[in-house]
Parts: C-alpha cells; sequence; structure tokens
C-alpha cells in the first residue's frame, strides 16, 4: 500500500461526503429551488400566454364570423327596403299619373259640355236675333204689318226648310 | 494534470524535478506522473488538522480542490440565478441560458425519466449537484493552473518549501481521479438509492422490494446473496469508472510528456525539443480534446447511472 494511488485516504472520503452534502444543501437552498420554482412560473406563464393567445384569436374569429352575418344581414334588409321603396314609388307614380289622367279627362269633357252648351246657348240667340232682324226687314219691304205671329211662323218654316238642307255639323 | 501547450509542458517538468528526490539521478517517469495525479502526503498536508478517532482530518491537495469547486459552483450558480430571478421579466441571458439547458437537460433527460412525474423535484437538486460537483472537479484538472504557479515559483518567488504556497504544488489537481473521493460520492449515491425506495415504500418494503417475491424458497438462498452483493457492486462500480477513467487521461499525457525528458537525458536536449515538438505536444493537445469529452461523459454518466438505480428503487414493481 505504498503506491499513493491506491492509498486508503479515511479523511479525504469524510471530508469528498461532508463537502458533497453542504454543497447539496447550500445549492438546494440558494440556488436550485428558486431556480426550479421560476423555470416552473415561466412554463406556467408561457403555456397561459399561449392559450390566452389562442383564446383571443378564437374570441376574433366569432367576432369577426358575427359582424359578417350582422353585416349579411343588414344588406339583405336594405336591399329589401330599396326594392320595396321602389314598388311603393312605382305604384304611387301610377296611381298620380291615373288621377292626373282622371281629372284631365274630367277638365277636358267639363270644357266640351260647357262649349257644347255656349254653343247652342249662342245658336239660340242668333236665331232669336236673326228671326228678330228678318221680321223687321220684312215688315219694311211689305210695308204693312204683318201680325208677328204670322212672320215667326213663316221663318221657323224657312228656318226648317233650311236645317234640313244644311245641318251644321 | 495536463499541459496543453509546450511552455506549460516545460512548466510541468520544471515542478516534477523541483518535486522529485531523485532529480539528480535524471528524469524518473514513474516518479514524476504519480506525483503529478495522487494526492499531496498526508505527511505535508496543506492544513494540519488533529487525528478524530484514528482518521487524519488534514486538509490535503484534493480537500482543497473539492472546496474550491463546492465555492466557485456555489458562489457561481447562486449569484446567476439571483441575478436572473431580480429580473422583471423572466428572460434568460448569458450565463442563465446556459445554466437553464443544464438543469432543463438534468432534469427532463436524467431525473424524469427515470424517477417518474411524483419525484423530480424530490432528488433534481441532489443530482444537478452531483453533476456540476464532479463536472467542475473533472474539469478543474483539466486546467494547469498550479504548474504555471509552481513555474513562478521555481523561477521568480522561490517560496520556502514548507509554505503553504509551495505546498499547493505539490500532488495532483483532479479530485475525481482518487477513489476516496469517487468513494465517498458513490457513498452518497448508495444512501440516496436506500433514503428513495425508503420514501417510496417505506423502510421495510424497500428492502422486501429488492428481492421478488413468489420463489420457490430454495431460489432465495441464491437470489438473495446476489441482491446483497449488486447492491454493493454499483457503487463501486462507480466509484472505480469515475476514478480510473480521470486518473488514466491524465497518465496518458504525462506519459507522453514524460518522452520530452527521457530523450533529453538520452540524446541531449535539441533531439527531446524535437520530439517534443513533433510526436509529445500534439498527440498530447489530442488526447487532452479527448479528455474534454471524457470529463463531460463520466459526469452524465454518473449521474443518469444515481438516476437510475434511484428510480429502480422508487419503481420496483415485485
Amino acid at each position: 500500500m505504498n503506491n499513493p494511488l491506491v492509498q486508503p485516504d479515511p479523511g479525504l472520503y469524510i471530508w469528498t461526503i461532508v463537502t458533497f452534502l453542504v454543497l447539496v444543501a447550500l445549492l438546494a437552498k440558494f440556488a436550485w429551488r428558486p431556480l426550479l420554482e421560476a423555470l416552473e412560473a415561466r412554463q406556467e406563464s408561457i403555456r397561459k400566454s399561449l392559450d390566452d393567445a389562442r383564446q383571443a384569436k378564437q374570441e376574433l374569429e366569432r367576432l369577426h364570423a358575427e359582424s359578417a352575418q350582422i353585416l349579411a344581414t343588414a344588406r339583405a334588409e336594405a336591399e329589401t327596403i330599396m326594392s320595396r321603396t321602389r314598388a311603393d314609388a312605382d305604384r304611387f307614380r301610377e296611381e298620380l299619373k291615373q288621377k292626373a289622367r282622371a281629372e284631365a279627362g274630367g277638365i277636358v269633357r267639363n270644357a266640351e259640355q260647357q262649349i257644347q252648351l255656349e254653343t247652342s246657348r249662342a245658336l239660340q240667340q242668333i236665331r232669336q236675333e236673326a228671326v228678330d232682324i228678318s221680321v223687321a226687314i220684312a215688315s219694311k219691304l211689305l210695308q204693312r204689318n204683318v201680325s208677328k205671329e204670322d212672320n215667326e211662323r213663316l221663318i221657323e218654316e224657312t228656318f226648317a226648310q233650311l236645317e234640313t238642307t244644311h245641318r251644321p255639323s | 494534470m495536463f499541459q496543453p501547450s509546450p511552455e506549460a509542458a516545460q512548466v510541468h517538468a520544471e515542478a516534477g524535478h523541483a518535486a522529485a528526490e531523485g532529480a539528480a539521478e535524471g528524469f524518473n517517469a514513474g516518479t514524476v506522473i504519480i506525483e503529478h495525479v495522487s494526492n499531496s502526503s498526508l505527511e505535508h498536508p496543506l492544513i494540519h488538522l488533529p487525528k478524530v478517532l484514528g482518521i487524519d482530518f488534514s486538509v490535503t491537495k484534493h480537500v482543497f480542490m473539492l472546496w474550491l469547486v463546492a465555492a466557485i459552483l456555489f458562489f457561481g450558480i447562486t449569484w446567476v440565478v439571483r441575478r436572473y430571478i431580480r429580473q422583471e421579466r423572466l428572460i434568460p441571458r448569458g450565463f442563465m441560458g446556459v445554466l437553464e439547458i443544464g438543469v432543463e437537460f438534468i432534469r427532463d433527460s436524467i431525473v424524469l425519466p427515470n424517477v417518474g412525474q411524483k419525484w423530480v423535484k424530490t432528488w433534481t437538486p441532489l443530482l444537478l449537484t452531483l453533476f456540476l460537483f464532479i463536472l467542475g472537479a473533472n474539469l478543474i484538472g483539466l486546467i494547469p493552473i498550479f504548474d504555471v504557479l509552481a513555474l513562478l515559483n521555481h523561477t521568480v518567488i522561490h517560496a520556502p518549501e514548507d509554505s503553504f504556497f509551495a505546498q499547493m504544488l505539490h500532488g495532483g489537481v483532479t479530485a475525481t481521479g482518487n477513489f476516496n473521493v469517487t468513494a465517498a460520492l458513490a457513498t452518497v449515491t448508495f444512501f440516496t438509492i436506500i433514503v428513495a425506495g425508503s420514501r417510496a415504500h417505506g423502510f421495510v418494503k424497500h428492502w422486501t422490494n429488492m428481492i421478488p417475491s413468489g420463489m420457490p424458497w430454495p431460489l432465495y438462498i441464491l437470489l438473495i446473496p446476489i441482491e446483497v452483493m449488486g447492491m454493493f457492486i454499483r457503487p463501486f462500480a462507480l466509484t472505480m469508472r469515475l476514478a480510473a477513467n480521470m486518473t488514466g487521461g491524465h497518465i496518458a499525457i504525462l506519459a507522453i510528456l514524460s518522452f520530452v525528458f527521457i530523450f533529453n537525458d538520452m540524446i541531449g536536449s535539441l533531439g527531446a525539443t524535437g520530439i517534443g515538438l513533433v510526436f509529445s505536444v500534439p498527440l498530447a493537445v489530442g488526447i487532452s480534446g479527448l479528455e474534454v469529452i471524457v470529463v463531460l461523459v463520466q459526469a452524465y454518466v454518473f449521474t443518469l447511472l444515481t438516476a437510475v438505480f434511484v428510480g429502480m428503487a422508487i419503481h420496483a414493481h415485485h
């Protein structure tokens, strides 16, 4: 046992165990426990962040879909409103046109009636005037006074004759 | 110790010569190599301490190296972790990034698959410390600090031989190359297995778990001794694997560098320098590169096997 390579050395043996155990205790207390806890906490926080990100993404997608749906509904509604309005406007215009046409027709008819009335009244007047003038002329010519009734009958006959030949259109 | 450069090789030789008693009789490779891989002798410790129950507790070079590694690890890691946690937003930067990769590797690739989700928090601190302690002790042996100091002592300082500084220059740096150290670490593993099994199943159940039940009784005459042997062989294998690997690499490097001095005695300094430049130094550099890998792998293997044994004690299904 003279070779120092294989010299048993109980002092060194015990020193090694003591040194190692003290180092384990110190490192465990001051380094490993805080470090492992920090690593675990970080792992947890990374996992949480990733979960949060995924959740946010899902939420965003949901909101996106929702907004798209709302937009589509709004668009469809606008379409309906537009078409209804257009139909309403068409109907209204048609109605207005109809009403205007009817009114115009009424006015025209009224005017025609008025004209006819005025015309016949004027004719009547003219006829009366003519009779009077004719009577006056005739009595002047004959120098005698034909009774008014005779004259009127005579003129009536003349007009009747005239009317059968020249009927006013 | 190893020397990655010709300067360091020179240093190493100087230190060797200064230490070797028979320096005048020429270069003795064996003495120098043993001096550089073994602990400093208990007759000349760094700090004398009284014997307790016949055990000499004097602080030798390897005890000192273990304390140095423990101090570097404790202050370094605590500093990095404290600085990281003080940040408002927990973004790993610089050393913390490296530490975090290491911690997560040990926790998720070594501890978790072996001991299971339930016991991860219990055993991760121990296994992390075990890995970093072994790795630190292995790595510090690759750095020729004391050889540089020896050269300075030899040329400039000339400290008295019995001073603390001069005593520090004796002995190997790699504490994990000493089987007393690795045996101590394996003892920790040994008791960790028992504690882990007892906490998972109760003290008595842990021992009965080790032997499969429901066998014909004559088999137990065979099985019980085998299991008891296995219980001790596992830590013994851990002890020997780590110590031998750490010592072996250093011996190889030292032996290759010793050629320079052997040839110096045989064919003169010019030829020896040629041998050193062409053969010894390139080969020593190559083996040193290999040593970096070995250092990592051995720390990993020790930790992994400890985790596997602890996991076996926890998940005993008999």
